[in-house]
């Protein structure tokens, strides 16, 4: 199949880890590559990656990207998934600018995009869809519960899951708004809602001449609020009978529109009834293709550039067609979210990133060291895929590169995928696409991380961790040394002080009284990787120790310790709750009353001196009980205008 | 005195373990049941993370004070020593209220003395962590008065903050009276809320004063000196805390001179680890300082790569001299290798004129029985060399450093820089004697003026009172030295002595006469 392509020159209409995915391929076949960007990616990764880069005011703008491919003499663009990727007036705009769109045509693609012509295009195909009903319908009709959702776009956005007739109105508002505010378009579905389903998705490749391929499933179960958080091929709970239905299905639908180009057919198993329905068709390459790619053997962005330049699908494909699936593979989204505080979106300075490797692990990801990460584009850091000879082997190295994973400065979900992969539901496959919003996942306890936090931190300040290693330097050096007597511990201010004896490589020391040995301690810039043997068990960490702060990422999962605030001193102290005139002046206004409950720095009145106003305010949590200053009232220096007494005192 | 060293350190090692536990097991879960942390874990924790702590004179007042072989104030209830507080060295001086009630007795008062004696000479700021009742009232007479006495304390804080040496306390506890002054007089001072206390006069007083009834937190609590009398400028939460704030006190502080210039008085290498590891001096030193031996097996083991350039080594050769390095330090050494002649304190005095010539600190190794002693020696004027001696000794401007490390008799102790001719610091190993004579020799001469040179029963209460006060334990009792050391430690001890000495400039060097 490695005939020589026609594109010279190819433009990725998009960012980060897919662009370098898609780069990567390109240059592998000789293909000059383009990048875009806007002002905020001028340095990044994917920018220096690429042969040459044109400065976009947006990715999502259609004009500026068509004149840019333009401008650079693209034979070619590929837009990667999102942005522009399913956009049928991007794919006219190029078509009509003589460029070549790696995917299918403007026609398909507002035909598979909507939702409500996709489905009709399945029931064409004889394809099960969900049941569906019509938004003018009467709802007392409907039966409960159903999906609201948004005819164009997916991703969970627009979407609503409606339990009676009385919620319909505020979920379909709501729902529309989104739809709005995210696609454009507020058009919206109502269908069947499954419980306890199963997410399932073929891919399928078709080129212009009538061949559409199948390249197994995937399964994407594992998902919180319908955003995919693990995924994973092939499907490991359906038999062959059922694999070979589904793939059936998708490549009839596929055929059905004449589809070219790299697609994936969604589908829902009803967990309950073992039946399948059609759910959408995502006209591009999807981000967890590369679990496809490892299982079969394929490179999907080749196969793209392939029939987007009119290549056959029906000869061998380098010897690994799509009926020679090997092995299993598995697939996790680092993302920059904070997943166990209400998984609240996180931006800064990537201090450190190490991603993992080894054999069969796979991390396409766009995030090096120091690297800023933003709100402004999707939060996704990067995704780790494992390889194996099957599930439980895939899942045991995914295990593996997740604990290897880390990231410093900036928080990411690592830790929580670890814990998921980790858990007996997703051993078992138990885990439905609403199981994570049914479940929430302990995290992880930061006594460990804590241990590796203040046994670094000794380290650190220890003549062991010079430049000329454990050697002498200065006679006041800390290593703890005492008159003819044991040698003094060190206390590590964390978020408590934590007592280290013999923070030395090779040798047995305590943390806090547990047993732990430095089996290895490596410099990184910044911070260390330090591998303990803790009570006899081997752990590896990453540490940055920071004059307040000390970072560490243990099984994916980064715990920050702030030493307390020293100059966070001389508060007012307990038992002294008289709010006193700062300066003889008037009492402008009173805004308590006795018995008042104020919580510390409440303003209790305003006072007026020397022109200028002064706020008088709680020193503590407690009550109002007394109140002296008199609005209009002229007070002397030091008199007392309020008294609180604390809520621990009463 | 058969004991090897090693069963002298061992003995040392168990002394040092008994007085760091402080006062008795009720008086220490009294102190820790208030919340407050024992005094040697507020200095570990007012130090950096980890570092060294040179304490001084632990074992002071040991047998003082109680009945014969009891010590009830151990340590003089003071730790006072030299450490890291935020990368500088300071001197802290800290209170153990666990031993009666952190009271000044009259070795107390000298090992405070001591120590801002230390901070003085070596340009260190001093960190004050009260919790003391003041004067132990008994003992009135041998505290308070005199010009060694307790005033003295506040007179130095005074002079040394004239100097530009900070003054900082930490009110922990108590502070009365006389104590009161230690916060007053310092140039920063935290206290802890509800535990330290300030006042001239506590509530007993006051009563009997003017009738007045009053609690201590309300005479002089923290919150009062913190937001009403201004005696104090920060208000802590707990020790922990206060000694954090001392920390970040200490961080404002201008760097010292050589410091902000990176220069020191003298040059400081790349440290190097002897070639001999200190701790085979324990098969090298017999324990009888009778027993001779070559003291350069011991300069080898406490020296940078055990390299020792000898100065005038085929003359005078019972005093050895020469130039080495202790931590990087330059040093000129000055080891007994037997008896002193009239041409091995020429050699001493010839030597340490050197050093003061070329800016080098000097290090004693003493281990003298004394001068030679005979009509030749005396016809030859051997008191004339030995002067010569002891005014270099005496008029040395170099910081000097004395450690005994077998017998300290007679002028020997003068010539080899004893306790009176002021060594930055004088450190005693397990095995020294330091008396005016040996006991043998002393009991004889006693008899023989008493006129019954073979009376046992006058001879032998002599010996004992001789081998008794000629005990390392009995000299740093008293503060006759800065501490016992581990020989093994010798190194260790004196580079950080040196690393102390290095914060404080060289004056010129003069001398008196020397009578030739």
């Amino acid at each position: 199949m490695r005939t020589p392509l026609p594109f010279r020159t190819l433009l990725v209409a998009n960012r980060g880890e897919i662009a370098l995915r898609v780069f990567r391929t390109a240059a592998r076949l000789g293909v000059r590559t383009v990048a875009i960007h806007t002002d905020l990616d001028a340095t990044a990764p994917h920018v220096r990656a690429a042969d040459d880069a044109v400065r976009v005011g947006s990715y999502l703008d259609v004009d500026e990207v068509v004149a840019a491919a333009v401008a650079v003499g693209a034979d070619a663009v590929h837009p990667g998934y999102g942005f522009l990727s399913e956009r049928s007036a991007f794919a006219s705009a190029l078509e009509a600018a003589g460029v070549t769109l790696v995917g299918p045509s403007a026609q398909v693609m507002e035909q598979m995009g909507r939702k409500d012509l996709a489905r009709d295009v399945a029931v064409a195909a004889g394809v099960p869809v969900v049941p569906s009903y019509a938004l003018d319908d009467d709802p007392a009709t409907f039966a409960y519960p159903v999906l609201v959702k948004a005819a164009a776009g997916g991703g969970g956005k627009g979407m609503r899951v409606v339990r009676s007739a009385a919620e319909l109105p505020e979920a379909r508002a709501a729902a529309a708004r989104e739809a709005a505010s995210a696609f454009g378009d507020d058009t919206l579905l109502v269908e069947k809602y499954v419980e306890r389903g199963r997410h399932l998705e073929v891919q399928v490749v078709g080129d212009a001449h009538g061949t559409v391929l199948a390249f197994g499933e995937r399964d994407c179960s594992t998902q919180r609020r319908h955003q995919k958080v693990l995924e994973e091929a092939p499907a490991p709970t359906i038999d062959e009978a059922t694999r070979a239905e589904i793939a059936r299905a998708a490549v009839a639908l596929a055929s059905r529109v004449g589809y070219v180009g790299a697609g994936t057919v969604e589908l829902l198993l009803d967990d309950a009834t073992g039946e399948f329905y059609f759910l959408e068709m995502n006209t591009r390459l999807q981000v967890e293709h590369p679990v496809t790619e490892l299982v079969h053997g394929v490179d999907l962005v080749e196969l793209q550039l392939h029939v987007a330049s009119g290549g056959r699908l029906d000869g061998p494909i380098d010897g690994h067609g799509p009926s020679t699936p090997s092995g299993h593979a598995i697939e996790a989204r680092v993302y920059a979210e904070d997943a166990f505080g209400g998984f609240l979106p996180q931006a800064g300075r990537a201090d450190l990133v190490r991603w993992p490797s080894g054999p069969g692990i796979r991390v396409d990801h766009a995030l090096e060291s120091g690297q800023v990460v933003s709100t402004s584009y999707d939060p996704m850091l990067g995704k780790v895929i494992a390889h194996g000879p099957d599930r439980e082997s895939a899942r045991q190295a995914l295990l593996r590169a997740l604990e290897g994973t880390a990231v410093t400065g900036l928080t990411t979900n690592t830790g929580f995928l670890r814990a998921l992969v980790a858990s007996d539901e997703f051993r078992d496959a138990a885990i439905d696409t609403a199981w994570l919003d049914r479940h929430e996942l302990a995290p992880p306890t930061a006594d460990e991380a804590r241990l590796f936090a203040a046994w670094t931190s000794a380290y650190a300040v220890s003549p062991a961790a010079g430049a000329g290693g454990d050697r002498a330097s200065h006679p006041f050096q800390a290593d703890g040394w005492r008159l003819a007597g044991p040698s003094a511990p060190v206390v590590v201010e964390l978020d408590r002080p934590v007592t280290v004896e013999h923070a030395r490589l090779g040798v047995p020391g305590t943390v806090d009284d547990v047993r732990v040995t430095a089996v290895a301690v490596d410099e990184l810039r910044p911070g260390h990787e330090v591998v303990l043997e803790v009570d006899g068990r081997r752990r590896r960490a990453v540490v940055d120790v920071r004059a307040h702060t000390v970072e560490v990422v243990l099984d994916g999962q980064r715990h920050v310790f702030t030493r307390p605030d020293v100059t966070a001193d001389s508060g007012p102290a307990a038992g002294d709750g008289s709010v006193v005139a700062p300066m003889p002046g008037t009492v402008l206004d009173v805004r308590v009353a006795e018995g008042q409950q104020v919580t510390a720095g409440e303003l209790l009145g305003v006072m007026e001196a020397m022109k200028m106003e002064f706020a008088l305010t709680a020193p503590y949590d407690g009550v109002v009980t007394a109140v002296d200053a008199v609005a209009g009232k002229q007070v002397a220096l030091g008199a007392r205008l309020f008294e609180v007494t604390g809520t621990d005192q009463a | 005195m058969t004991q090897d060293l090693r069963s002298l350190v061992e003995d040392l090692r168990e002394r040092l373990a008994v007085a760091r536990l402080g006062g008795s097991a009720a008086a220490r879960e009294k102190h820790t049941a208030r919340g407050k942390m024992l005094v040697r874990d507020r200095v570990d924790r007012l130090l950096d993370p980890g570092s060294a702590f040179l304490e001084l004179s632990p074992l002071a007042a040991t047998g003082m004070y109680g009945a014969p072989g009891e010590t009830p104030v151990p340590s003089a209830g003071i730790v006072t020593g030299i450490g890291r507080i935020s990368g500088r060295e300071c001197v802290v001086v800290a209170n153990d209220a666990t031993v009666k009630g952190g009271t000044y007795y009259p070795v107390t008062v000298k090992k405070h003395l001591r120590a801002q004696q230390v901070a003085a000479d070596n340009s260190l700021p001093c960190v004050y962590l009260v919790d003391s009742g003041g004067a132990f009232l008994p003992l009135q007479d041998e505290v308070f008065p005199d010009r060694e006495h307790f005033g003295r304390i506040f007179f130095n804080q005074a002079n040394l903050s004239a100097r530009g040496i900070p003054q900082v306390a930490s009110v922990m506890g108590s502070c009365t009276a006389g104590g009161a002054y230690v916060p007053a007089m310092s140039d920063e001072t935290v206290i802890v809320k509800e535990q330290g206390t300030i006042f001239l006069g506590g509530p007993p007083l006051v009563k009997a004063a003017t009738g007045e009834v009053v609690t201590a937190e309300e005479l002089g609590g923290g919150d009062v000196h913190a937001r009403t009398s201004g005696v104090v400028d920060h208000l802590a939460e707990d020790d922990a805390h206060a000694l954090a704030i001392v920390r970040s006190i200490v961080s404002t502080f201008e760097r010292p001179p050589h410091r902000a210039t990176g220069s020191t008085p003298w040059e400081v290498r790349e440290v190097e680890e002897p070639a001999e590891d200190p701790e085979t001096l324990y098969d090298v030193v017999p324990a009888d300082t009778r027993t001779p031996y070559d003291v350069r097996e011991v300069i080898r083991r406490v020296v940078d790569g055990s390299r020792f350039q000898e100065f005038k080594k085929l003359y005078g050769e019972t005093l050895v001299t020469g130039f080495a390095h202790i931590w990087g330090h330059p040093v000129g050494i000055v080891a007994n290798n037997g008896i002193l002649f009239s041409e091995s304190a020429l050699k001493g005095a010839h030597f340490i004129e050197l050093c003061n010539q070329r800016g080098i600190p000097l290090v004693f190794l003493q281990n003298i029985s004394g001068f030679m002693v005979g009509r030749e020696y005396e016809n030859k004027g051997i008191a004339r060399d030995g002067a010569k001696l002891v005014t270099a000794v005496a008029c040395s401007v170099v910081p000097k450093f004395t450690v005994v490390i077998g017998g300290s008799f007679g002028a020997g102790n003068y010539g080899m820089c004893g306790r009176a001719y002021d060594p930055r610091f004088l450190w005693m190993w397990p095995n020294a004697r330091i008396s005016v004579m040996g006991g043998e020799q002393a009991a004889s001469v006693l008899a023989t003026v008493a006129g019954r040179p073979e009376d046992e029963d006058l001879k032998a209460p002599i010996r004992e009172q001789y081998e008794t006060q000629g005990s390392p334990y009995y000299a740093t009792a008293r503060l006759w030295d800065d501490g016992v050391i581990d020989p093994a430690d010798t190194r260790r001890v004196l580079g950080m002595g040196l690393a102390a000495a290095a914060h404080a400039p060289i004056p010129a060097p003069s001398y008196g006469v020397f009578r030739m």
